[in-house]
């Protein structure tokens, strides 16, 4: 019996509609504290040199490939230095160059970790 | 006997994929495994599947094929292709999966908020992948119109037939499995013949003609110049970290740290893959006969074994070869049918899982029919163009929103349209030329040295111009991109 009133309410009642905010749209609201902004000063050391380490290994790279091209175009006589009876350009493309990207890969990943547990153990 | 061998071979294949799809199907219960694995594979897994995934058509057969055609110059491609994983892992791995996107769409949205950005990232997406599957798609006619005398179109429906089948079964689970597996399968069926082939070769009876012939047909310098040679290394280094198949795959590993790991290992795995058809392509240009048509360069792989033995080895070990094939072609289309039919389900099936697989079907018939209408061009130089294509329009929008605060969603939607009206309008301009050897030539044939750039100005400038509208919450979003994850304290 005492139910009915309750049920009598629901029905008036708008159906109740969820909420919810973009997952971002509380960001926007906070108020910029002195902790906040040294804490993104840290989050910006971090990003940059996380940035000057890959632009220099990439460059290194690029350096490296560019090199490579324009030392073939412009002294294609080292065809005529052989290994195996295979000219050295091919050894050089073929297969020297795989280890050279392998190991760019491993000291990035080294010194990327490093920055990040430096990051770390600056901020809080 | 080829004929049965081969067939043979590509039914186990195809079985062995759908078998393994069914394993997954039993492990992927709710919507979140069916579109990213739960987010629960093991870097060796997945960076298995992403090597398994990556090494297409262009790879295992076209890399042998451009060095038969172009001799040293054809080198450059397995190169680009490796160090373009070293550009991913150094700028895209790390922060790509702590953003928490799923597809290119996602980033997109994440980092600007913007539903204009968001729809033309999809769009680029949808297209990337098309271009990027229709090559498949040739690369399975042509293989099985080699090895057996079926009619062309047989080879592309047996891929879509398999991809459909596996990738609306088990969604990404299942393909983690399916890709690492032929990664493996790749590999083995590369390294078997061209070590049974050198075997036969280095005794051989002729050693002496033709290592003679060793040093002279490989003494030239290669068909392309510099300027072309600078271009594709631009368009492979850079078009690979905005490869919409590769860049869902870093969802599926747990922290940022495993992101960056997994892309070590493939690494890894794919200098020890290109090892193999660079190898074969050696042989291919010693062994062609003289009066076969270039045009089939891309056969090389699939050829080779019939010149070099006779009788049931040249059967079987062709056999090998159209198996590893199709896993090139299966693994990869469904990859790119995953991404696909993700960007189409999310933008027209609000992301159910009804919705993506029905995008599926539509995401294997559409390029079938593309190829169907197509005829095949050299599989790495088209695929090398679809490089282009992403280091000129995805590429600025991930590298600028990564690294740069300033990037406004009206900056990179300006450097994208650049990009993809330069680079697309060049190369289709140098498909309708003659082929010549003027500079102008070569600029439009291989456009992403200055299509790259050109997109990333348009990009910075407009960006500054519109500098009120870099997002308000841009410094939390770069920080939930690059800082790390609590879990990788502990260790």
């Amino acid at each position: 019996m005492s139910q009915d009133p309750d049920v009598h309410f629901a029905a008036q009642r708008p159906a109740r509609v969820r909420v919810q905010a973009p997952a971002d749209a509380a960001v926007d609201l906070q108020v910029p504290s002195a902790e906040h902004s040294a804490e993104n000063f840290y989050v910006r050391q971090l990003i940059r040199s996380q940035l000057r380490l890959a632009v220099s290994v990439a460059s290194g790279i690029i350096v490296l490939l560019v090199g490579i091209t324009v030392l073939l175009s412009y002294w294609p006589q080292i065809s005529q230095i052989t290994l195996a009876r295979i000219p050295l350009p091919w050894w050089i493309l073929g297969l020297g160059v795989y280890p050279l990207i392998l190991i760019a890969g491993v000291l990035y990943n080294i010194s990327a970790v490093r920055n990040e547990k430096r990051y770390r153990s600056i901020a809080r | 006997m080829m004929a049965v061998f081969s067939l043979l071979t590509l039914l186990v294949v195809c079985l062995a994929t759908v078998l393994v799809a069914v394993h997954g199907l039993r492990l992927s219960r709710t919507t979140s495994d069916f579109y990213v694995a739960s987010r629960t594979v093991r870097p060796w897994w997945n960076a298995s599947a992403i090597g398994g995934e990556y090494l297409s058509a262009a790879s295992f057969l076209g890399v042998a094929g451009l060095i038969v055609v172009s001799g040293q110059s054809g080198l450059w491609f397995p190169i680009g292709y490796t160090a373009g994983y070293l550009m991913l892992l150094l700028f895209v791995a790390a922060p790509l999966r702590r953003s928490q996107a799923y597809t290119l769409p996602d980033f997109a949205q994440i980092r600007f908020a913007s539903l204009p950005l968001r729809k033309l990232t999809t769009y680029l997406v949808v297209l990337i992948c098309l271009l990027y599957i229709v090559p498949q798609m040739h690369g399975a006619a042509l293989t099985l119109s080699i090895a057996t005398g079926l009619p062309g179109w047989v080879g592309p429906l047996i891929v879509a037939a398999v991809v459909c089948l596996t990738v609306v079964s088990g969604g990404m689970r299942s393909v983690t499995f399916v890709q690492a597996f032929q990664y493996w399968l790749k590999l083995a069926a590369l390294v078997i013949p061209t070590v049974l082939l050198l075997v036969r070769i280095i005794p051989g009876n002729d050693p002496g003609m033709r290592v003679q012939q060793l040093s002279e047909r490989m003494g030239d310098g290669g068909s392309l110049g510099l300027y072309e040679t600078i271009s594709i290394i631009i368009a492979l280094l850079f078009g690979t970290l905005g490869l919409p198949h590769v860049l869902v795959r870093f969802y599926t590993n747990p922290t940022g740290q495993a992101a960056r790991s997994t892309t070590v290992i493939v690494l890894g795995l794919l200098s020890i893959f290109y090892i193999w058809p660079v190898a074969l392509g050696v042989l291919g240009r010693l062994y062609t006969p003289e009066h076969h048509a270039p045009g089939n360069a891309d056969a090389t792989v699939l050829l080779l074994p019939q010149w070099i033995f006779d009788g049931w080895a040249a059967d079987v070990l062709t056999a090998v070869v159209v198996g590893g094939a199709f896993a090139a072609f299966l693994s990869t289309t469904s990859g790119l049918v995953v991404s696909l039919a993700g960007a189409v389900s999310q933008e027209f099936f609000a992301g159910t899982v009804r919705g993506f697989r029905i995008s599926t079907v539509i995401a294997t018939v559409a390029p079938l029919l593309v190829a169907a209408l197509t005829s095949s061009l050299a599989l790495a130089g088209a695929i090398g163009n679809v490089f282009a294509f992403t280091a000129s329009t995805i590429c600025p929008l991930l590298l600028l929103g990564i690294w740069w605060r300033q990037l406004t969603s009206i900056g990179a939607m300006a450097g994208m349209l650049t990009g993809a009206v330069s680079c697309a309008l060049a190369l289709l301009v140098s498909g309708l030329l003659a082929e010549s050897e003027s500079v102008l030539a070569a600029l439009l044939r291989q456009p992403a040295a200055w299509s790259v750039p050109l997109a990333f100005v348009v990009t910075v400038l407009v960006s500054l111009t519109t500098a009120k509208r870099v997002p308000r919450n841009v410094d939390r979003i770069l920080e939930r991109l690059h800082v790390p994850e609590r879990s990788t304290l502990s260790d």
